[in-house]
């Protein structure tokens, strides 16, 4: 491959975007801290510089070493997740293990090495084989194993996606279709059970978000400023650092999970616009390149990450305008978090890998 | 072949599902936009006002109350800066810990805060509550040293009302007090401040609108823990008007004191006796708790408190009020906060209330002093000429009664200007019989009698001015000559209040005008005021004026020896009987005034007006119960009158 034919397989406009992002949530989280570089701004740009570095080192790496050693996430992050009881840290749920200098949290990257561990897995089935229900058996594992885990952190939010994200690779990867029905009818059939099991903040929250007005100053509090902080905006927004909403310490967490309000208070329904489209641009182009794929690694590769992402967005953003619960869920490469950041940078990462390298077949990989 | 078909089966069936999947992610994504769209476009108005109303704490500033001052721009009535403790209710957690905390450190009773919890439950809870005011140095530190940790506390610069001049003008200028719920019912924008002082009396709520002045608006920005950030200044407070009187503080304090002195010397409160009468006489104990200091010893030798009363001067050519007087007083001060229950018992139960302003609301039958609306009246009838004489024997027989002259030897034969001089019931008694009742009714009218003078206190009283028709509808009774008889000497139904004495004496001086009193300083051209004429033909009014001197300067006239030596002075005496005199007490022999208890002593009234050939005040004074009108409020009233002179003489200079 030579070097103009590399260049010209790179999904630019999906790298473009990644870069306009990251900029927004400097912008971000230079307003967050009342328009100051640190603590947040210049840490987050550091992460991202070394996530760039990961994203190419990941697009690189040949297809077929990532083939080979596509259990090796999973099954690492498995172990990890079921240590984090004895070795974690965190504040109601154990969520965070310490390495070194970094806090790091398993259940983010959980998400990405089962869409790798389920793409690998599928793609390697004959079209005989998908249509058998043996086959769904391993894959019943890769999701419950690290699903359940993660919601006994507990963590619903991170289980849930990981979970929807596990689905949408099988779903693509061709699950005939009673078995599609069965799933959905299954998980509606499972929701009053576990509803049972569940924490009472996390019913608390989900009772408050169908009932808003319950709770004004808990739950219901964030969100009802956060609706404040995005309404009052308005068009144009209020201006840069100039959201009385998040300068006045109205808006919680407006450096993590409301980022996405305060971008909408200082730049209005047209600044959410931009970064929603932005989104979209790396949502298609993760999409094009599943569609342009020769082999079906890459297509349920570059799908489930794409679901990820997707997954991401529409909860972050649902949560912070009142549409879903409240469930920490971070705005992928503009909030405070460097887990999540690095996750999404490998997932875009093994995107552009697949797209580099989108003249390859199924057999190829063998 | 069947495998490869398979393949292209499952590629097919992947690709289209992936395409759901990106169909899937564009709805949901549309979704989101329409969110968006919903609240920052459709509702925005509504959320940028929630956030405005997080952002911002409305708040009114109060402004100064203007202040009172008189005709030399001494302070009758001002502000004091204070500093206020106050508590934001939506703030503060939990409220009754919160005063626990803070009433230690400013010494909260638990009546205050049972009383500050009520206004709290009382109002909406974004509104301030005054806990305290008039912080002093050391709990202001102390507490700004905790206010980190006290949620919802603020400290505001607040006005203190105050009244330098004390009880002295209490009776002109009234008193504030808190804004109850009343007044907020009434005007809205009060909740909004708790500081607010509403004049209750006096000029303070004469003049009410004008003294109040426009609250400021600020907005305080505050951030999520209610600290605030900064603040902007919409409207800046503008205070009240100034109100220049046209009182003069050196007259007012001067008549107070000659008044309260009265005929007695004054005795030091640290005397043995004082203190030892202080045990037995209650009311003397009532008025010294009240904190007056003065205490007199009358011609018999006795404690007793000063004497009460009402003295008032007005400008004969404006009507100005010179000086209004009413003692006892009460000190203004204690009003403007919450008054302690102890001081409004002690006020409510003092002997001589002194709450009352007894210039426009006291009530007094006029007596003698009546006796000029009289022959005016007579006179303007033509029912006797100036030169008619009537023989007075001391007593004047009608129908069944005898009607007596306060000198029972008799005046003889007296006309207008002697009758007058000497005060002969008898003359007056012919003279009202004939002129009848409603022409009594209608003169005393023109001279202010009877109607109120406009002076502006709302709790001013008119008094009574009978004539026919009045006795019909108050009484359901026709009118008897006896009563005429009676009225003829101001006695009997007839009640009027010293300021429409005042009033009557300077329409007399002045001739030409029905002068009204003004409590305000006349400024610019004084021509520029302009009276009603008082239509009273010229030889009458020269009759009045010739007699009312002779009071002062003749060889019989009732106060011959308090005339004011240079200027001269005119005036009329009145000793007005408040207890039925029977006829076994007549033919026992009359007891002296002073040795009667003193609420049955005779009313002591003098109205006067001077100098006499170039009269420029009028003076009315009432001293109660004070025995005599010759005797005893003759010489306070010359008194008061000389000084008012003397003090214009060395302005002029």
């Amino acid at each position: 491959m030579s070097a103009l034919q590399l260049l010209f397989r790179l999904p630019w406009l999906l790298l473009i975007s990644i870069l306009v992002l990251v900029l927004i949530g400097a912008l971000a989280l230079y307003s967050a801290s009342e328009g100051s570089w640190s603590p947040w701004a210049e840490r987050q740009l550091l992460r991202a510089a070394v996530g760039t570095v990961l994203l190419f080192l990941v697009a690189f790496i040949p297809t077929r070493w990532l083939y080979n050693w596509s259990y090796l996430g999973i099954v690492l992050i498995v172990l990890v997740l079921a240590a984090l009881p004895f070795i974690g840290i965190g504040v109601g749920a154990t969520r965070w293990i310490t390495l070194g200098p970094f806090n790091f949290q398993p259940s983010e990257p959980a998400k990405l090495a089962v869409i790798v561990a389920l793409s690998r897995y599928l793609s390697s089935q004959t079209p005989e084989q998908m249509q058998s229900i043996l086959t769904y058996f391993p894959v019943l594992v890769f999701i419950t194993v690290p699903f359940s885990l993660i919601l006994i952190q507990p963590d619903l939010g991170t289980s849930f996606m990981l979970l929807i994200g596990g689905l949408a690779v099988v779903f693509v990867a061709g699950l005939p279709r009673r078995y599609v029905l069965a799933v959905i009818l299954a998980f509606l059939a499972a929701l009053p059970i576990l509803w049972s099991q569940l924490y009472n903040y996390q019913k608390a929250r989900i009772l408050t978000f169908l009932n808003p007005d319950t709770d004004q100053l808990g739950t219901g509090y964030q969100i009802a400023q956060s609706k404040i902080a995005l309404g009052s905006g308005g068009f144009f927004g209020k201006g840069f650092l100039m959201g009385s909403q998040s300068q006045l310490n109205y808006l919680p967490e407006k450096q993590t999970d409301f980022v996405f309000t305060m971008i909408g208070e200082e730049f209005g329904f047209i600044g959410n616009l931009a970064v929603l489209f932005t989104y979209f641009v790396i949502l298609v182009s993760c999409l094009l390149v599943a569609l342009r794929s020769r082999n079906r690694f890459g297509q349920l590769l570059c799908t489930g990450i794409s679901v990820m992402l997707f997954l991401y967005v529409f909860v972050n953003i649902g949560m912070v305008t009142g549409l879903l619960p409240v469930v920490g869920a971070p705005l992928p490469l503009i909030s405070y978090g460097g887990t999540a950041m690095l996750t999404v940078f490998i997932g875009l990462g093994l995107v552009v890998n697949v797209a580099i390298h989108q003249h390859l077949h199924d057999n190829d990989l063998l | 072949m069947k495998k490869r078909k398979e393949q292209k089966e499952l590629s097919s069936i992947m690709t289209r599902r992936m395409l759901m999947v990106g169909a899937g992610q564009i709805i949901l994504g549309a979704s989101l936009v329409g969110r968006l769209y919903q609240l920052q476009i459709s509702q925005t108005d509504n959320y940028r006002r929630l956030s405005e109303r997080n952002q911002f704490d409305k708040r009114l500033i109060q402004a100064p109350r203007g202040r009172l001052l008189d005709v030399h721009d001494r302070l009758l009535a001002g502000n004091s800066e204070v500093f206020e403790l106050r508590v934001l209710p939506s703030r503060v957690g939990d409220l009754n810990q919160w005063l626990r905390r803070v009433g230690k450190i400013v010494g909260l009773r638990p009546a205050e805060m049972k009383g500050i919890l009520k206004t709290i439950a009382d109002q909406p809870d974004f509104l301030e509550v005054t806990v305290r005011t008039n912080l002093t140095q050391r709990e202001l530190s102390k507490l700004a040293v905790l206010s980190p940790v006290l949620e919802g506390v603020s400290f505001r610069k607040g006005f203190r009302r105050i009244y330098p001049q004390g009880w002295m003008t209490a009776h002109i200028t009234g008193y504030v007090s808190p804004a109850n719920k009343q007044d907020v019912k009434d005007n809205p924008e009060l909740r909004y401040l708790p500081a607010s002082r509403i004049g209750r009396s006096g000029l303070e709520r004469t003049f009410e609108f004008n003294l109040r002045g426009a609250a400021g608006v600020e907005r305080v920005e505050v951030n999520a823990k209610g600290k605030p950030v900064r603040v902007l200044r919409d409207q800046q407070a503008s205070s009240g008007e100034d109100i220049k009187l046209s009182i003069d503080v050196s007259a007012q304090s001067f008549a107070a004191e000659r008044l309260r002195r009265g005929k007695s010397k004054s005795v030091p409160l640290q005397n043995p006796d004082v203190q030892r009468a202080l045990l037995n006489n209650a009311e003397l104990r009532a008025h010294v708790t009240t904190g007056d200091s003065l205490v007199l010893q009358d011609e018999r030798g006795r404690l007793v408190p000063p004497e009460s009363g009402a003295a008032t001067v007005l400008d004969i050519h404006t009507g100005e009020v010179k000086l209004l007087v009413s003692v006892p007083g009460y000190d203004p001060n204690l009003f403007s906060n919450r008054l302690s229950v102890q001081d409004w018992r002690r006020l409510n139960e003092h002997p001589r209330t002194p709450l009352l302003n007894r210039v426009t609301s006291g009530l007094y039958a006029p007596g003698s002093t009546f006796k000029m609306v009289v022959l005016a009246a007579a006179l303007e009838a033509g029912v006797v000429s100036q030169r008619t004489k009537y023989d007075c024997t001391g007593g004047f027989e009608f129908g069944d009664s005898t009607f007596h002259c306060w000198n029972e030897k008799g005046h003889r034969y007296v006309d207008a200007v002697a009758a007058l001089e000497q005060s002969c019931d008898v003359y007056f008694y012919q003279i009202a019989l004939k002129t009848g009742i409603n022409r009594i009714h209608n003169m005393a009218q023109r001279l202010g009698l009877g109607l109120p003078t406009g002076i502006g206190f709302s709790d001013e009283k008119v008094g009574i001015m009978p004539d026919r028709d009045w006795k019909m509808k108050s009484r359901g009774l026709a009118w008897t000559p006896g009563e005429t008889v009676v009225a003829g000497i101001g006695q009997g139904f007839v009640l009027t209040t010293p300021l429409q004495l005042a009033v009557m004496t300077a329409r007399i001086a002045n001739r030409k005008y029905a002068v009204r009193p003004s409590l305000q300083a006349v400024t610019g051209r004084q021509d520029s005021i302009i009276f009603p004429p008082l239509d009273i033909a010229p030889e009458i009014i020269d009759v009045l004026h010739r007699g009312m001197r002779a009071v002062t300067n003749g060889s019989r006239g009732t106060a011959r020896r308090y005339d004011l030596p240079q200027q001269g002075m005119a005036g009329k005496t009145g000793t007005v009987q408040v207890k039925r005199i029977t006829k076994e007490q007549r033919e026992k022999g009359i007891v002296d005034n002073i040795d009667r208890p003193w609420k049955e002593r005779d009313h002591a009234l003098f109205v006067a007006f001077a100098p006499y050939h170039r009269p420029k005040y009028a003076i009315s004074l009432v001293v109660e119960h004070g025995g005599s009108g010759s005797s005893m409020a003759a010489p306070i009233a010359r008194d008061i009158l000389d000084h008012v002179l003397e003090l214009d003489e060395r302005e002029a200079v």
